[in-house]
């Protein structure tokens, strides 16, 4: 049982180091994220510019460090906006049942029939471009399917026997949601939280591409990943290397959380 | 069953009307609308009195809610009215584009369901950890890549370098390869999470080392009590998943320069065409409350605990 | 928008501006001219050109950028609208793209009385739409009733390229007269634009719904319109019986091509690809930084100027920082174009000297106002009371030196561009804020100099009302102008019989325009095109819409 630890060690060392790009890029690259110098546009990797350099001149690798601080935060909106109202709401209509149910989920409905990337344009066209108002708008497009989720989860385990048989030996209402149901309820939430925290980071750099991201120069990822496709043929660090980021941290916190929904099952 | 349908019906009207007022109030909020952005341009040169006139031409003057039960009225009579970008009526541009997304979503989520399955049961059935823990990785992984990166990528492996598909030209199939596969991998991987997930639990509970010492194989196990355990959530995240065709198309449609309902929600987006984006969402709520439909009416037929209930 | 750039959401499907954009075209074929009209043509691959004989037959596939919007003539200007515009209609006159002059085509002689208020135009006989009907004067006078007058009940409005229009006279089956209120100089030219082609008497009685309907379009052009899927793929098929070309191309009677396949191919590195892997013959839009991919490979790179309003950044003295001249002048000495066309673009886009292009008629040379001296942009602001902040942006009353701009979609590389000026504002301590665009907030924001201090754009056309077209408030209006004086120099221009006189003016305009620091003039725009080398005869009107007329394809090697 080595090689499982192993892998939980190195997603651990990856967010932990893209932690600490968030928190203090200035020890991570000494280059300047925003002004480039134009005269070294198009470069290579090289031992001077770990990821190369863009159109413009500026430093990739500078860009990915000091775009963490953008895209974890957007991404933690993101998933906090979907997972606390879906979650809320599924607990609520799969515990309650009967007329609340139904009005909870039609409610759901109503917001699931609406396309998700519909509806993060138009939150972005009503809020304005900007982090949080992208991560918000993501988000949004997010509370259906947790809800769901919690919802379908709840009803299966409150039909469980040890639930049923908490309700029976006389338990009260909330006492058995909190103990028994939600912990039980748990696991496929948070497995479903990890690929909605990479969904996240995607949905933002799909926003990008559509033309819809961050307010430039701001260096968030997706947007990085996004413009730089267009250099795919010519350039191929400026979209491959931010993606290969993205790809490592979203990897790395479904790995960690599903040792977290493994402990809780 | 019949008072079942007829609720189920009811509150499949009750969804559509919802999905129609949110997205009408939505759009109303937005900044300018379809007709400034198309007229108050500066660089055009033309007078606030003939945007108005303009306006007036394309009914855009009356109330808010007059206009909201105009525009109403004609949904319920099928007419979507015409597209203010392109001067089209709107059922024309639906018409056109909802067979190629059609196919294109149909085949990319039988694809994906295919996938998500191989991969569910391979881990499931996998005794050695390594190779389970790369196959539950693979979901993961399927996630972490952007739709759009993924699909330009494909291009220009297998269509530019080596050469194997067109991109341009070609024949309907060839034409469609690329985009169903760059459309599958995304939504196979939630499904395939909760399969997997779904199968780990039945396989942790006691009754599986039972059946499996009375002789049953672990492939028989797996089909009989883990399949039908599992497929109540993996039904419901296949139900959600639906909606991402539509974001998934969205974005393959564009890549790959394909017709379809994507491209169009996106230019209507673009222009604020407010008739066809009223009506992508309409068409886009009906598809989901049947596709959700046939989901609950399937629940109670995979888990009999739950047939008492709604039978 | 500028119809001439690649279209932005803001840019579709527009009514009057066909006229502003009046770009002038070049349907027909261009002799064997092909490759590159222009003298900014860069074309890497010489042996293609000369390789003999045409040849009939063969399809073009030509990857588009932007699906075509409403086809009504008048909102051509916008270039998918164009490219397919024209190669299915034709025009009365034909105006050189080399020398600008204005030829006969479908009007074979004219006369214009000495007020330019009425001409007369002979037309060709035997020529003939292609729903088999004639066109002669009747359809011409109903094709310019609706381009001069409008039409109320069927929605259409004017078209922006005629003015002063009166009324039509039939005055024999090929002989049509055009009264005019007020002298209208311009209506010649007007008559060669890309937005003045020629329609069936069916089409043009059609609702404007109707008419922004390819289907519907019925012209006499060397092609029609064989079977359209919206938004994604327009084919079209040759005239066997057209034999109506300009009599200046050396090609005459039917098209070489049997077909053009014209396919909407949005990505630009898709579109690219298909061109280089030989899925496609000629591409639009080639990004500059794929400039190389396709030279590399063997193809041809076409940049077809566009003789406009260059490029740039427009100041709006409305804006409460940029009233000040002295910021605006500052702004202007402190924006490097060399740097930013050196960065980010290619021989095809050259660093601009005016606020015109070199090769836009009545353009002077001002590279010596406009030089870059930072040292002169931060003593200006100094002088201004504009000093610097902690954190290096320069702040007046408490007040950050600020400004807003908006990304330009229909430019290229709009967002690298301001990107690299934001770097070079911020070394005088000025900060650039720059927005992505969304076409609502766009459409509302545009117009409000506050928030909107600075707008990114061009205009091509043929045309010394160019820069009329461009500055003058009741037009594009691009700096929101409150300069009364700046208005009656463009309506000097604009009504000036003379041409030395008129350039003159127009020298004078843009002297001015410089001068009071509204315009940062950064390279003259093109059009550029990529094509396969097995392509030839790819001609380009005056202002870069490309015409089929006379490509044949040889054996590709």
């Amino acid at each position: 049982m080595n090689r499982p630890k192993t892998g939980l060690l190195v997603a651990s060392l990856v967010l932990a180091v893209v932690a600490l790009w968030a928190l203090a890029p200035g020890l991570f690259t000494a280059h300047d994220p925003i002004a480039g110098v134009p005269a070294e546009k198009l470069q290579a990797p090289s031992a001077r510019h770990l990821f190369g350099t863009d159109a413009v001149g500026r430093d990739l690798f500078a860009r990915v460090v000091h775009g963490s601080v953008h895209s974890l935060s957007g991404a933690f909106v993101a998933v906090a906006v979907g997972l606390l109202l879906g979650t809320l709401l599924g607990l609520l209509a799969g515990s309650a049942g009967g007329p609340v149910d139904d009005a909870v989920m039609r409610f759901v409905d109503v917001l699931l029939s609406v396309p998700g990337l519909l509806l993060a344009l138009t939150v972005i066209i009503l809020l304005g471009p900007g982090t949080v108002n992208v991560a918000i708008a993501v988000g949004t497009g997010s509370v259906a399917a947790f809800a769901r989720l919690a919802r379908s989860e709840v009803v299966r385990v409150r039909r469980t026997d040890y639930v049923e048989a908490a309700f029976g030996s006389g338990g009260r209402y909330p006492v058995v949601l909190w103990r028994h149901v939600l912990p039980n309820s748990l696991g496929p939430v948070i497995a479903l939280t990890a690929l909605q925290f990479g969904m996240a980071i995607l949905a933002i750099s799909t926003l990008g591409f559509l033309g819809y991201g961050a307010e430039p120069p701001t260096p968030e990822w997706g947007l990085l990943i996004a413009e730089g496709r267009n250099y795919l043929a010519t350039s191929w660090w400026l979209t491959t290397l931010p993606g290969a980021v993205v790809v490592a941290v979203v990897l790395a916190a479904g790995r960690i959380s599903r040792s977290i929904g493994r402990s809780t099952a | 069953m019949a008072r079942y349908l007829l609720r189920r019906t009811a509150q499949a009207a009750f969804v559509l009307w919802a999905a129609f007022t949110v997205a009408y109030v939505l759009l109303q909020l937005l900044p300018g609308d379809s007709i400034l952005i198309k007229f108050q341009n500066p660089e055009l040169g033309l007078s606030p009195r003939q945007i108005q006139e303009i306006r007036a031409y394309y009914g855009g003057d009356v109330s808010p809610l007059e206009s909201y039960a105009t525009t109403l009225l004609g949904f319920l009579r099928g007419g979507f009215g015409y597209s203010i970008d392109t001067g089209t009526p709107v059922v024309e541009r639906l018409a056109e584009a909802l067979p190629a997304t059609a196919v294109l979503a149909g085949s990319g989520f039988l694809l994906a369901v295919l996938i998500a399955v191989v991969i569910a049961f391979a881990a499931g059935h996998s005794r050695t950890s390594w190779i389970r823990g790369a196959l539950l990785a693979v979901p993961s992984l399927f996630v972490s890549v952007p739709v759009f990166w993924l699909g330009i990528l494909l291009i220009q492996v297998f269509s530019f370098r080596l050469g194997l598909v067109p991109v341009i030209g070609g024949s309907a199939l060839q034409q469609l390869v690329l985009p169903v596969l760059t459309l599958a991998v995304p939504i196979a991987a939630p499904i395939a999470q909760v399969l997997a997930r779904s199968i780990d639990r039945v396989q942790a509970q006691a009754f599986v080392p039972v059946v499996a010492a009375k002789g049953a194989s672990r492939w028989w196990i797996l089909w009989r009590h883990v399949a039908r355990n599992a497929a109540l959530p993996a039904l419901t995240v296949a139900g959600v998943t639906f909606g991402e065709l539509i974001a998934g198309s969205v974005v393959t449609e564009t890549v790959f320069g394909r017709n379809g309902i994507g491209r169009l929600t996106e230019q209507a987006v673009n222009a604020q065409d407010t008739p066809v984006m009223l009506a992508v969402v309409v068409l886009a709520a009906a598809v989901f409350v049947l596709v959700n439909f046939a989901v609950d009416v399937l629940f109670p037929v995979l888990d009999p605990r739950l047939r008492a209930v709604t039978g | 928008m500028p119809p001439f750039t690649k279209g932005s959401p803001m840019s579709r499907s527009r009514l009057r501006f066909a006229a502003a954009s009046a770009a002038t075209l070049a349907v027909a074929g261009l002799l064997g001219a092909c490759g590159g009209t222009g003298p900014a043509a860069d074309s890497s691959t010489g042996k293609a050109k000369a390789a003999g004989q045409p040849v009939y037959g063969g399809t073009l596939t030509y990857l588009e950028h932007q699906p075509p919007t409403c086809l009504y003539l008048p909102a051509a200007g916008f270039y998918p609208n164009g490219g397919i515009l024209n190669q299915i209609t034709d025009k009365l006159t034909w105006q050189n793209p080399e020398t600008l002059k204005i030829e006969p085509w479908i009007a074979t002689k004219w006369e214009i009385d000495k007020d330019a208020t009425e001409y007369t135009f002979h037309l060709r006989d035997g020529v003939t739409f292609s729903d088999g009907t004639p066109l002669d004067a009747e359809a011409v006078a109903a094709n310019f009733d609706v381009y001069g007058l409008g039409d109320e009940k069927l929605k259409l409005p004017v078209a922006e390229f005629v003015n002063n229009y009166e009324r039509s006279e039939v005055v024999d089956p090929l002989t049509v007269r055009f009264h005019f209120t007020k002298p209208s100089p311009g209506f010649l030219q007007g008559t060669s634009v890309i937005g003045a082609g020629l329609v069936s008497k069916k089409t043009i009685a059609l609702p404007y719904e109707e008419q922004c309907r390819l289907r519907n379009i019925v012209g006499s052009g060397p092609f029609t319109v064989k079977n359209q899927v919206v938004d994604k793929e327009v084919d079209l098929a040759v005239r066997k019986d057209y034999d109506w070309a300009p009599p200046s191309s050396g090609h005459q009677g039917r098209a070489y091509l049997d077909e053009i396949k014209i396919i909407v191919t949005p990505e630009d590195n898709v579109r690219v690809g298909a061109l280089v892997s030989g899925q496609a013959d000629f591409v639009r839009y080639v990004q500059a930084y794929d400039e190389a991919t396709v030279k590399n490979a063997g193809f041809t790179v076409y940049a077809e100027p566009t003789r406009g309003v260059n490029n740039g950044l427009y100041l709006r003295p409305g804006n409460s920082i940029l009233k000040d001249r002295g910021v605006r002048k500052a702004l202007q000495a402190g924006t490097n174009a060399k740097e930013i066309v050196e960065t980010l673009f290619t021989s095809g886009y050259p660093v601009a000297t005016s606020v015109l292009s070199r090769l836009a008629q009545g353009y002077t040379d001002l590279s010596k106002e406009l030089a870059y001296d930072p040292d002169r942009a931060a003593t200006l602001l100094d002088e201004a009371g504009w000093t610097r902040g902690p954190d290096g942006v320069r702040e007046k009353d408490g007040r950050k030196l600020r400004l807003g701009v908006f990304v330009a979609g229909p430019q290229p590389l709009s967002k690298q561009t301001l990107e690299l000026v934001g770097q070079q504002w911020a070394r005088i301590g000025v900060k650039l804020e720059i927005r992505p665009a969304d076409a609502g907030t766009q459409a509302v924001d545009i117009k409000d100099a506050e928030k909107t201090a600075v707008a990114h754009s061009m205009v091509g056309r043929a045309d010394q009302d160019v820069i009329k077209s461009h500055f003058h408030s009741q037009n594009r209006d691009v700096i929101l102008s409150d300069d009364e004086k700046l208005d009656r120099l463009l309506e000097e221009e604009s009504a000036e019989p003379d041409v030395t006189e008129r350039n003159a003016k127009v020298a004078e305009i843009q002297r001015y325009v410089v001068d009071q620091g509204y315009a940062i003039p950064l390279f003259e725009e093109p059009q550029v095109y990529g094509g396969a080398p097995y392509v030839h005869g790819v001609a380009f009107e005056a202002v870069a819409r490309p015409s089929f007329y006379s490509v044949w394809k040889s054996e590709r090697e």
